[in-house]
C-alpha cells in the first residue's frame, strides 16, 4: 500500500501553505516529517484527513497498482494536543471506540489488553478522562487511533508531552505496528526524528523533500537537514 | 514619574488601537477589506488614538454625571425626598461602598498586568502615577457635576468642591490600609473578588444610603465638612504611606496572576470556558449503560450531565405546577380573578410561546454537548462520518425531547385545567388545543435549538465563534417569541397555527439535518 501525493497545493488568503507538495509514503516506514514553525505541516495533515480542502492537487491509496480514493477508515490522524470527550472514563471510552469500529477491527482484544498496550494502570482506567493528565490523554488518543488499524496513521507531534519512559514506550510501539502502516511522524525534534524514522522528509515553502541520508553519519547528517530547511533563506 | 505615566499612557493606547482594528477586522464584511498591514498603519493608529483619548474624556465626565444622576438625583425626585441632605446622605455612604469595592489600584486590570509583567516596567513608578492620574481623573470628573447638582439641590459651593476631594481621600485611605494588610504579598485585597467583611459593609453601607432618608434622617451639610475634614487629612496620611511604600511588586506579582485577569487570549478563554463546563460534569461513575455504541455514547453524556439537564427541568416543571396549582386555588377561592385568567388563556397563547422559548433548555444542551464532547470527538473522523452524526443526532432529540417534555406536559395539563377552573370555554375543542399546541411548541423548540447547532456550529477548536449566523439565529428566535408575546390572538386560532406551524417545521428540518448535517456538523476552521 502506498500514499501517493501528488501536486497538493493550498493558500490562506495571500499564504502559500502548499505549493505543489508530491510524495509517494509507503507502508512499513515511519516518515519523520520536519519543518519549520508555520512551515504546513498541521496544513499538510488537515488535509490529508480532509479536515480543510486543498486548493488543488490530489491524493490516493496505490494497492495492486491501482488507485483509489482515501477514506475516512483508512486514516488516523493525533493531535499534537490530545482532545477525548471528559465527560467519560478510559475505559467507557475505549468500550464505544470498539462498539463503533467493531467492523474494522481485524484482530479484536479486550480492553485491558489495549490499557497494557499504552500501559494505563489499572487505577487509571476508571477515572473520568477530564482527570488524565495531558501524557495520558494523549496515550489514550493514540490508543483509539491504533484500535481501528487505520493504514495511515498521522502523527501530528505525538510524543512531545510524554516524559522519556513513556515517550520509550510509544517509539517501541511505533515501530512494533510499524510494518502494518505507512506513518508520518511530525515533529521539531531532530534526535527523536532521526532515532525513530526510517526516512527524513521535510517540508519546506510548501513542497515535500526527502532529505537522503546516503552515508553520512549522524552529525553530518544533521548539518544537511538544517541546511535544506535554512532553504534559501541564506541565497 | 512623568515618562513612566507617559509610556504607560501610549502602552495603552497602542493596544487599545490594536483592540479596535482587531474588532474591525472581525466584522464579517469589513474583514475582507482591510489587510494585516493596518496594524502598522500611522494614520488609523492616530485614528483609533483620538478614539481613545475621547473615549477617557467621556468616561471622566459622562460616567461621573450618569453616576450622580442616577444613583442619588433620580432617587430623590422618584422619591420626593428632601433634596439637600439627602443627596449628601447618599453621597457620603455611596462613596464608602465606591472606596470598598472600586480602589483602582487593587483592580487586576490588563494595563497593569501589560506594564508590570509583560513589559516589566517599575512597579513604584508605574503605579503611583496611574493611581495619580486616576485621582486627578476622579476629581475634575465629579467636580463639574458635584457644583452642577450640589448647588441645584441647595448645597454651599465650599462642600460642593469638598465632595470630590472625599472621594478622592476615602479611596486613598482604603488604598492605603490594603496596602497595608498586604504587604507580605501573601494575602492581597483584590477588587475583583471582594472578601466577604468587604461585602457585608458596602450592603449595610448602601442601607444607609438610602434607608434612613426615607424615615426623615439624614446627615446635615456641617457634619458632612467636619467629617471630610477627618477624612480628607487621613487621606492626607494615608497618601505619604502609599507614596513611601516599597514593595509593591511582590504585592502585584500575586494579584497580577493571569488567573486574575481577564485577558481575552485564545488559548485562557477557551481553557476557562472549557474548565467552566468541565465542572457541569457529575463525576458519579455508577451513573453508565447498558447499551452500545452511540446510544451508549449519549446515555452516558446525558447521565453525567443531568445536573444541568434533567434536574432543572424537574424543578422548573415543580415551579410550573406550583404557579398553575396556585392560579388554580386562586380562581376557585377569588371569583373576581376568574375573568382575567379565562381571558388570558383564550387571548393570550403567544405569551406561552415566550415561555416555552424561556425553559427550553435545548440551547444549554447544546453548549455543553459542544464542550463537554463533540468539541473533542469532532477530531475523529469517524465520528463526523454521516452515518455516525445522523444516529447520534436522533439519539440525542429523543433525549432533548424528553427532557423538555416534561415541564411542557405540565403545563400543558395544567392550561386547560386552569381554563375549566376560570369559567372554561364554550368551545371543548380549545381545551384540546392548549394541550397540543403547548407539546407542540415544546417539541418544536427542542426540535429547533438541536437543528440549528447541527446546522449552523460554529466554533473551532479553540471554542472561538467563527460565524455569526448561529448567534443570529438564536437572538432571532428570541425576539420573534419576544414579540409574540405581546399581541392577543384567541387560542383557537394560534393554537391550530402554532400545531400546523411545528409539525411542518419540524419536518423540513429534519429532513435538512438529514441531507446537510454530515456537511456541516464539524469543527470550524
Amino acid at each position: 500500500m502506498k500514499l501517493v501525493i501528488q501536486d497538493l497545493q493550498k493558500t490562506f488568503d495571500k499564504k502559500v501553505v502548499l505549493s505543489g507538495a508530491s510524495f509517494t509514503f509507503e507502508k512499513g516506514k515511519i516518515y519523520g516529517l520536519l519543518g519549520r514553525n508555520g512551515a504546513g505541516k498541521t496544513t499538510f495533515f488537515n488535509c490529508i484527513n480532509e479536515d480543510l480542502k486543498a486548493d488543488s492537487g490530489s491524493f490516493a491509496i496505490e494497492e495492486n497498482d491501482s488507485l483509489r480514493p482515501v477514506t475516512a477508515e483508512d486514516i488516523g490522524y493525533v493531535l499534537s494536543t490530545p482532545v477525548v470527550p471528559e465527560f467519560l472514563t478510559g475505559r467507557e471510552f475505549l468500550k464505544f471506540f470498539i462498539d463503533i469500529n467493531q467492523h474494522k477491527i481485524t484482530n479484536p482484544q479486550s480492553i485491558d489488553e489495549y490499557f497494557e498496550l499504552v500501559k494505563i494502570e489499572s487505577e487509571d482506567r476508571d477515572k473520568l478522562l477530564k482527570d488524565y493528565s495531558h501524557g495520558m490523554k494523549n496515550k489514550m488518543q493514540m490508543l483509539v487511533n491504533f484500535i481501528a488499524s487505520p493504514g495511515i496513521l498521522l502523527l501530528d507531534e505525538p510524543l512531545t508531552s510524554f516524559d522519556v519512559v513513556v515517550a520509550d514506550e510509544m517509539k517501541q510501539l511505533l515501530r512494533r505496528i510499524k510494518p502494518e502502516h505507512i506513518i508520518i511522524f511530525s515533529t521539531h525534534i531532530m534526535e527523536l526524528a532521526l532515532d525513530l524514522c526510517d526516512e527524513i522528509i521535510i517540508l519546506n515553502e510548501g513542497i515535500l523533500e526527502k532529505i537522503e541520508k546516503e552515508n553520512l553519519d549522524n552529525t553530518a547528517f544533521k548539518d544537511k537537514i538544517i541546511a535544506a530547511l535554512r532553504g534559501n533563506e541564506n541565497d | 514619574m512623568i515618562n513612566t505615566f507617559k509610556q504607560a499612557f501610549k502602552l495603552r493606547n497602542t493596544y487599545k488601537a490594536n483592540g479596535f482594528i482587531f474588532g474591525l477586522k472581525s466584522i464579517p464584511l469589513i474583514k475582507k477589506l482591510l489587510p494585516n498591514s493596518l496594524y502598522a498603519s500611522r494614520v488609523l493608529k492616530t485614528f483609533a488614538d483620538i478614539i481613545g483619548v475621547l473615549f477617557e474624556l467621556f468616561s471622566t465626565f459622562v460616567g461621573k454625571a450618569v453616576y450622580l444622576l442616577s444613583m442619588i438625583i433620580s432617587v430623590i425626585q422618584v422619591a420626593k425626598l428632601p433634596s439637600t441632605n439627602t443627596f449628601l446622605q447618599i453621597f457620603f455612604f455611596l462613596t464608602i461602598v465606591g472606596g470598598l469595592l472600586n480602589t483602582h489600584l487593587f483592580n487586576p486590570s490588563k494595563d497593569k498586568y501589560y506594564a508590570l509583567i509583560l513589559m516589566r516596567m517599575d512597579a513604584r513608578t508605574f503605579l503611583l502615577s496611574d493611581y495619580l492620574y486616576f485621582l486627578i481623573k476622579t476629581f475634575i470628573g465629579f467636580l463639574p457635576f458635584t457644583l452642577l447638582f450640589g448647588i441645584g439641590v441647595g448645597l454651599h459651593p465650599i462642600t460642593c468642591i469638598v465632595m470630590p476631594l472625599f472621594v478622592c481621600a476615602l479611596k486613598t485611605i482604603v488604598n492605603a490600609y490594603a496596602l497595608f494588610d498586604s504587604r507580605d504579598g501573601e494575602k492581597v485585597k483584590n477588587d475583583s473578588l471582594p472578601s466577604a467583611i468587604v461585602i457585608v459593609i458596602s450592603i449595610a453601607m448602601l442601607t444607609a444610603a438610602y434607608l434612613p432618608p426615607f424615615f426623615g434622617y439624614s446627615i446635615t451639610e456641617p457634619v458632612f465638612l467636619i467629617l471630610s475634614a477627618l477624612v480628607i487629612i487621613g487621606g492626607g496620611f494615608s497618601f505619604a504611606y502609599i507614596w513611601h511604600f516599597q514593595s509593591y511588586l511582590m504585592i502585584f506579582r500575586t494579584l497580577l496572576k493571569p488567573e486574575n485577569i481577564m485577558i481575552t487570549n485564545k488559548e485562557n478563554t477557551s481553557q476557562t470556558l472549557r474548565q467552566n463546563y468541565h465542572k457541569k460534569i457529575t463525576a458519579n461513575l455508577t451513573l453508565t449503560s447498558n447499551k452500545s455504541g452511540y446510544k451508549y455514547f449519549n446515555e452516558i453524556f446525558m447521565k453525567r450531565h443531568s445536573r444541568i439537564l434533567t434536574k432543572s427541568a424537574k424543578i422548573i416543571s415543580l415551579i410550573a405546577f406550583l404557579i398553575i396549582s396556585t392560579a388554580i386555588i386562586i380562581c376557585l377561592l377569588v371569583p373576581e380573578a376568574k375573568t382575567a385568567a379565562n381571558s388570558l388563556l383564550l387571548n393570550a397563547l403567544p405569551f406561552f410561546l415566550f415561555v416555552m422559548y424561556f425553559i427550553n433548555r435545548g440551547e444549554t444542551i447544546a453548549a455543553s454537548m459542544f464542550a463537554n464532547c463533540d468539541h473533542s470527538m469532532l477530531t475523529y473522523r469517524s465520528y463526523r462520518q454521516p452515518k455516525a452524526i445522523l444516529s447520534l443526532f436522533a439519539e440525542r432529540l429523543k433525549y432533548i425531547v424528553a427532557i423538555n417534555a416534561m415541564p411542557a406536559a405540565v403545563i400543558a395539563l395544567g392550561l386547560p385545567l386552569l381554563l375549566f377552573a376560570s369559567g372554561g370555554t364554550e368551545n371543548p375543542i380549545e381545551y384540546v388545543i392548549l394541550f397540543v399546541s403547548i407539546m407542540a411548541m415544546s417539541i418544536f423548540f427542542s426540535v429547533h435549538t438541536l437543528v440549528l447547532y447541527y446546522l449552523l456550529q460554529p466554533y473551532n477548536i479553540q471554542m472561538e465563534s467563527k460565524g455569526p449566523l448561529y448567534a443570529v439565529a438564536n437572538s432571532f428566535t428570541y425576539f420573534v417569541c419576544y414579540f409574540a408575546m405581546g399581541k392577543e390572538i384567541s387560542t383557537f386560532i394560534f393554537g391550530l397555527g402554532t400545531i400546523l406551524f411545528c409539525v411542518l417545521y419540524i419536518g423540513i428540518s429534519l429532513l435538512l439535518v438529514y441531507r446537510l448535517a454530515p456537511k456541516t456538523f464539524k469543527l470550524r476552521n
